[in-house]
C-alpha cells in the first residue's frame, strides 16, 4: 500500500505563518488554541543563523502519547494518523509532557488537542490545510517514498552549500510528518 | 481521597469546517499581490472560510494569513454598520438621508464662504475601482483636494519614476522574475509583505535567477536570497550612486540603450563621479569589493530586475535613492525586455480623461503640500475634511494629526471600523469592505482582475461609489456623470481611459489571472511597459537627470529633513518601522487571529538592549522630537546595533490599544520625491516605569 506523508522543510520557511491561521480556520479552533505553531530561532555564529521551527503532531508510528494516555483516548489508525478523542480525554495532560515533539497542546478548555492531519479533509481535497496555503512549499503532502526522495535531494543540496541540516522521521522512529531541520 | 469524576469541558476546542461544493471566487485586495481567493459562506451568508484559488496562475492556491484573518473584521465589534452623528460627544444613529443632507449642506456652505480649498479629502482607503472612479468624478466637479496613499507611501517612488520614464507605475510584472538573471531587492521584505506571491522569487532563484537583497534588517527575504548585503540605514543612495559610478567608469553600461533611449547620461556621470566605491564603502558599511562585485554582476547578468520597497521609498532621502537605482537599471538597458525592469506595487491603470465637460470642472482654489496640510488645518484654513482611511494612525506625527482633525469645523469619516480617525468625526458613514463590493483590481503582475461581490452587506454600508454619487445629487451637482454600479463604472472607465479600453469584464473573468494593461480597444495586452523603447516623457527617452534641477546627490539621513539640526546626543538611536506577514496597514488589527498572531513590539539588538537596560518583553519608551510611545522589547540580532524598528499600523482605538508608531515621526518630507518621512528618525529609548534590568 502506498503510504502518505507530509514533509516540513524548515529551510524554505519564510515565517509568514499562513499555515497556523489556515489550521485554525480549517479546524475551527477557539481563540487562544493552536495545533500548529511557528517559532523563530536565531543564533549568532560567524554570521547570523536563523530558522523557523514549526511544531505540530508528527503522527509517530509508535506514539508515546497513546502509550501514556490513561483512558485510551489516543489511537493510531490504519492510515497512520494519530487521533485524540476529545470526548474521552480527561484533561490530565500526561501526553503533553510525554510528547517529544511538542505536538500535543493544552487547549483553553482544559483538555488537550492536536493536529489531525486534516483527516476530515483528506478525502476531498487530498492535503491538509496548512499544506494548501504554504506559499513556498515548506509544507508538502504526498506519497511517502516520493517525499523521501525529494527530501534527500534537498538535504544533499543544502549540505553542499555548507548548511547543516538533517532529516527527522524518515527511518526507524518513523513519523507521518517528516522534518527537514536546520541545525543551529 | 476517593475517586472523582471530572466534568467534561463545556465546549469542544475544535470544530472542523464542512466543505461545501460552492465557493465564491474573489481577488484579495490587501497588498496588491492580487491573489485569487475562494470564499466559503455559512448558512447565514457570512464568510466561513477563505481559501486560495488554485486556478489563479499567480498564486496557485497559495495565500498568506491576511485574507483568512480579514473575514473576522467584517463581523467584529469594531465594524461600523450605520451612519452616526456626534451629539454632545457621543454618536447617535441617523439615516443616510439625514447624513447626506447635512454633509451636502455643509459642503456647499464651505465652498461659498471659504472656497473649495477649505475642504480636503484624506482618502487612502477609498475602495475598489467603482469607488475610485466616483471619487475622482466628484473631485473634478467640486475641486476637492485629495491626499491618497501618496504622501504616506508612494509619492517619492511614483514622482521620481514618472520623471525618469514618464510613468509612475512599475514597468514590469513580478512574474517576469523567472526570466531575469538577477533580481536586486532593496529595502523590501516581500517574503512578509507579499507572502502569497513570494513563490515567484523562490521559483526564480531555483531556476537560476541570482537574488540579491540590500536591507538594514536581516529580513525573511534576505534569508531566502543568494546574497544579503546589510547596509547602514538611510545610506542606500550612496550605494546606488557608487554602482552607477562604477558601471559608468568601467564601461559596463549598455551603450546602445544609453545612446538611443536616454538623455542626460553625461550629467548623471558627473553627478556620481565623486561617489567612488571606496567612499560608498565608508558611508554604507558595505565592503568595497562587495559593491564592485555587485556592479559587475549587474553588468553581466542580464536581463536584470529591481524591486524597491518602503524601506527606501519612505525615508528622508528616498527620492535620490530611487533615482540612483532606477537610473542604474536604465543605463544597464534593463528596461522593456522580458526579465528586466522595475517591479513595484504601484500599478496604476491611469485615470479617466475628458469625461467631465470643461464647464462642469471646478478647480481647487488653493493647493498645499502634504506637510503644509497640518498647519492649514491647525490655522483654520481647512474647514471640512472627508476621511476614508485612518490618518490619525498612518500619517506622521499622528498625535498632531489627531489634534488638527479635532480642531476642524466638520469632519466626515467613511469607514469600515470605528478607528482612531472615525472617533474624531462629526459624521460617521459605514463603508463596504472589498469583499462586499465588485470591481477591477490591479496587481503587482501588471494585470487587472475582476472580482464580483463575494458577500452581502449586513447593515447599511455603502461603497464610496454610491456615497459620492448620492452626495453629488444632494449638492446639486450634475450627477449624471456618475456610474451607478461597479459594472457601469468599469464600462465608463474603458470608454475614457484608453489603457483599459480593451479589457472587458467578460475578458477578465474568462482569463485566469486577468488581463495585462495597457490594453487598448484594438491593441494587444502589454505585459511590460516600454517594450518598444519609447518612453512616456516628452522626449520619448529616459530622462536620467530629469528628476530635479539639482544634481543627484547623497544626503546623509542625519542631515536630511526630520533629523537635521536635532541633537544626536539626546537622540542617539535610529527608529524605523516595518510590516509583518500577519498585518496589513491598519485593517487587519481588528481580527482576532491577527491579534493572536502578533502583538506590537520593537526590535532591538542585544547590545542596544543592554545599553538601555531592558530585557526581552520589557517595556521601553521610545522618544523622538515628535513624541514618545511605549513598546515591548523584542531582542534580535536581525537589526543592527542602535537601530529600532516596530510595526506602523496599530492604533489606540483597536483591540491593541497601542499608540501609533507614526506619531514618532515629525512632519518632514523627502526633498526630492515628496514623500512624508516614516522611517529612520533619530530617537532615544529608555526602560519604562523602573522596569530596567
Ligand atoms: S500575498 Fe497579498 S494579495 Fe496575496 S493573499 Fe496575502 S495580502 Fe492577499
Amino acid at each position: 500500500m502506498s503510504q502518505h506523508a507530509m514533509l516540513v522543510d524548515e529551510s524554505r520557511c519564510i515565517e509568514c505563518k499562513s499555515c497556523t491561521v489556515a489550521c485554525k480556520q480549517e479546524n475551527g479552533l477557539q481563540t487562544g488554541d493552536w495545533w500548529l505553531r511557528v517559532w523563530r530561532r536565531e543564533q549568532l555564529k560567524d554570521h547570523l543563523v536563523r530558522s523557523y521551527n514549526t511544531q505540530s503532531c508528527r503522527h509517530c508510528a509508535d506514539p508515546v502519547c497513546q502509550f501514556v494516555c490513561p483512558v485510551g483516548a489516543i489511537q493510531r489508525g490504519e492510515d497512520g494518523i494519530v487521533i485524540q478523542d476529545h470526548e474521552n480525554c480527561l484533561g490530565c495532560h500526561v501526553c503533553v509532557s510525554a510528547c517529544p515533539h511538542s505536538g500535543m497542546k493544552i487547549m483553553t478548555n482544559g483538555k488537550v488537542g492536536k493536529c489531525t492531519l486534516c483527516s476530515h479533509r483528506l478525502e476531498r481535497i487530498n492535503e491538509p490545510a496548512c499544506v494548501t496555503v504554504c506559499p513556498v512549499n515548506s509544507r508538502v503532502y504526498g506519497e511517502r517514498e516520493e517525499l523521501l526522495r525529494e527530501a534527500n535531494k534537498r538535504v544533499a543540496e543544502l549540505r553542499a552549500k555548507g548548511m547543516r541540516v538533517n532529516l527527522e522521521g524518515a527511518d526507524k522512529d518513523q513519523t507521518a510528518v517528516m522534518y527537514l531541520l536546520v541545525d543551529m | 481521597m476517593g475517586s472523582f469524576v471530572r466534568t467534561r469541558a463545556l465546549t469542544p476546542s475544535s470544530k472542523p469546517i464542512e466543505h461545501d461544493e460552492e465557493l465564491r471566487t474573489s481577488i484579495c485586495c490587501l497588498c496588491n499581490g492580487g491573489c485569487g481567493i475562494k470564499i466559503s459562506l455559512d448558512q447565514e451568508g457570512k464568510i466561513k472560510a477563505v481559501f486560495g484559488d488554485s486556478k489563479n496562475p499567480y498564486n496557485k492556491g497559495k495565500i498568506c494569513a491576511k485574507p483568512m484573518e480579514i473575514s473576522q473584521t467584517l463581523y467584529g465589534p469594531y465594524r461600523v454598520r450605520y451612519p452616526m452623528k456626534k451629539v454632545n460627544g457621543t454618536f447617535e444613529r441617523i439615516s443616510w438621508d439625514e447624513a447626506l443632507d447635512l454633509i451636502a449642506q455643509k459642503y456647499n456652505q464651505y465652498i461659498t464662504e471659504n472656497g473649495t480649498g477649505s475642504i480636503v479629502g484624506i482618502t487612502s482607503k477609498i475602495g475598489g475601482s467603482y469607488s475610485k472612479l466616483a471619487h475622482s468624478i466628484f473631485s473634478e466637479l467640486t475641486g476637492l483636494v485629495n491626499y491618497g496613499t501618496g504622501p504616506i507611501c508612494t509619492d517619492s517612488e511614483a514622482n521620481v519614476r514618472k520623471k525618469l520614464f514618464g510613468d509612475g507605475s512599475g514597468t514590469s510584472p513580478l512574474s517576469d522574475v523567472v526570466n531575469a538573471k538577477i533580481l536586486l531587492i532593496v529595502g523590501n521584505n516581500v517574503a512578509q509583505t507579499k507572502a502569497g506571491q513570494f513563490h515567484w522569487i523562490t521559483e526564480a532563484k531555483r531556476t537560476g535567477t541570482r537574488v540579491v537583497v540590500v536591507d538594514t534588517r536581516f529580513t525573511e527575504t534576505a534569508q531566502a536570497a543568494d546574497l544579503f548585503i546589510q547596509i547602514r540605514p538611510g545610506t542606500d543612495t550612496a550605494l546606488g550612486m557608487a554602482l552607477l559610478n562604477y558601471v559608468i567608469k568601467n564601461n559596463l553600461y549598455d551603450p546602445t540603450f544609453v545612446a538611443k533611449h536616454t538623455n542626460g547620461f553625461e550629467k548623471l556621470a558627473q553627478d556620481v563621479s565623486a561617489l567612488t566605491t571606496e567612499r560608498a564603502a565608508e558611508i554604507t558599511g558595505v565592503p568595497q569589493n562587495v559593491i564592485e562585485k555587485l556592479a559587475q554582476d549587474l553588468a553581466v547578468l542580464k536581463p536584470g530586475m529591481l524591486f524597491e520597497g518602503r524601506g527606501i521609498v519612505c525615508v528622508n532621502n528616498a527620492g535620490a535613492s530611487v533615482w540612483a537605482f532606477e537610473g542604474l537599471m536604465a543605463i544597464l538597458g534593463n528596461i522593456g525586455k522580458p526579465g528586466s525592469g522595475i517591479i513595484s506595487h504601484i500599478n496604476n491603470t491611469g485615470g479617466i480623461s475628458n469625461l467631465i465637460k470643461a464647464d462642469d470642472v471646478m478647480k481647487p482654489d488653493r493647493k498645499r503640500s502634504s506637510s503644509a496640510l497640518y498647519k492649514d488645518m491647525e490655522e483654520g484654513d481647512v474647514k471640512m475634511l472627508l476621511i476614508s482611511g485612518n490618518p490619525c494612525v498612518t500619517w506622521p506625527d499622528s498625535a498632531r494629526m489627531s489634534k488638527a482633525i479635532e480642531g476642524l469645523d466638520f469632519v466626515v469619516s467613511h469607514t469600515l471600523v470605528m478607528d482612531d480617525s472615525a472617533v474624531l468625526a462629526d459624521i460617521i458613514l459605514p463603508a463596504t469592505h472589498w469583499l462586499e463590493e465588485a470591481g477591477a483590481q490591479a496587481s503587482v503582475h501588471r494585470v487587472v482582475q475582476w472580482k464580483n461581490k463575494a458577500v452581502e452587506i449586513r447593515g447599511e454600508e455603502k461603497s464610496g461609489g454610491d456615497f459620492y454619487r448620492l452626495l453629488a445629487e444632494r449638492m446639486g451637482l450634475p450627477s449624471s456623470y456618475f456610474p451607478d454600479s461597479p459594472e457601469t463604472a468599469w464600462e465608463l472607465e474603458r470608454k475614457y481611459n484608453k489603457n483599459v479600453a480593451g479589457i472587458s469584464r467578460e475578458r477578465m473573468l474568462a482569463t485566469p489571472g486577468g488581463v495585462h494593461f495597457p490594453c487598448s480597444e484594438v491593441g494587444e495586452e502589454s505585459v511590460r511597459l516600454f517594450a518598444k523603447g519609447v518612453f512616456k516623457t516628452s522626449s520619448g527617452k529616459v530622462e536620467l537627470t530629469g528628476v530635479s534641477d539639482s544634481p543627484l546627490d547623497y544626503v546623509d539621513t542625519f542631515n536630511a529633513p526630520g533629523n537635521i539640526g536635532v541633537s544626536r546626543e539626546k537622540f542617539p538611536y535610529l527608529f524605523s518601522t516595518n510590516k509583518v506577514a500577519s498585518h496589513y496597514h491598519t485593517e487587519c488589527q481588528y481580527s482576532d487571529w491577527a491579534n493572536e498572531m502578533e502583538q506590537p513590539y520593537v526590535e532591538m539588538h542585544p547590545l542596544t538592549a543592554l545599553e538601555i537596560g531592558v530585557g526581552e518583553g520589557s517595556q521601553v519608551r521610545v522618544e523622538t522630537v515628535a513624541g514618545s510611545i511605549v513598546l515591548a522589547v523584542k531582542i534580535t540580532q536581525s537589526v543592527p546595533r542602535g537601530f529600532l524598528s516596530t510595526q506602523p499600523y496599530f492604533g489606540l482605538q483597536s483591540p491593541y490599544g497601542q499608540a501609533p508608531a507614526n506619531t514618532l515621526f515629525p512632519v518632514a518630507a523627502d526633498p526630492v520625491g515628496g514623500n512624508l518621512v516614516s522611517k529612520n528618525i533619530i530617537c532615544n529609548a529608555k526602560a519604562e516605569g523602573g522596569q530596567g534590568l
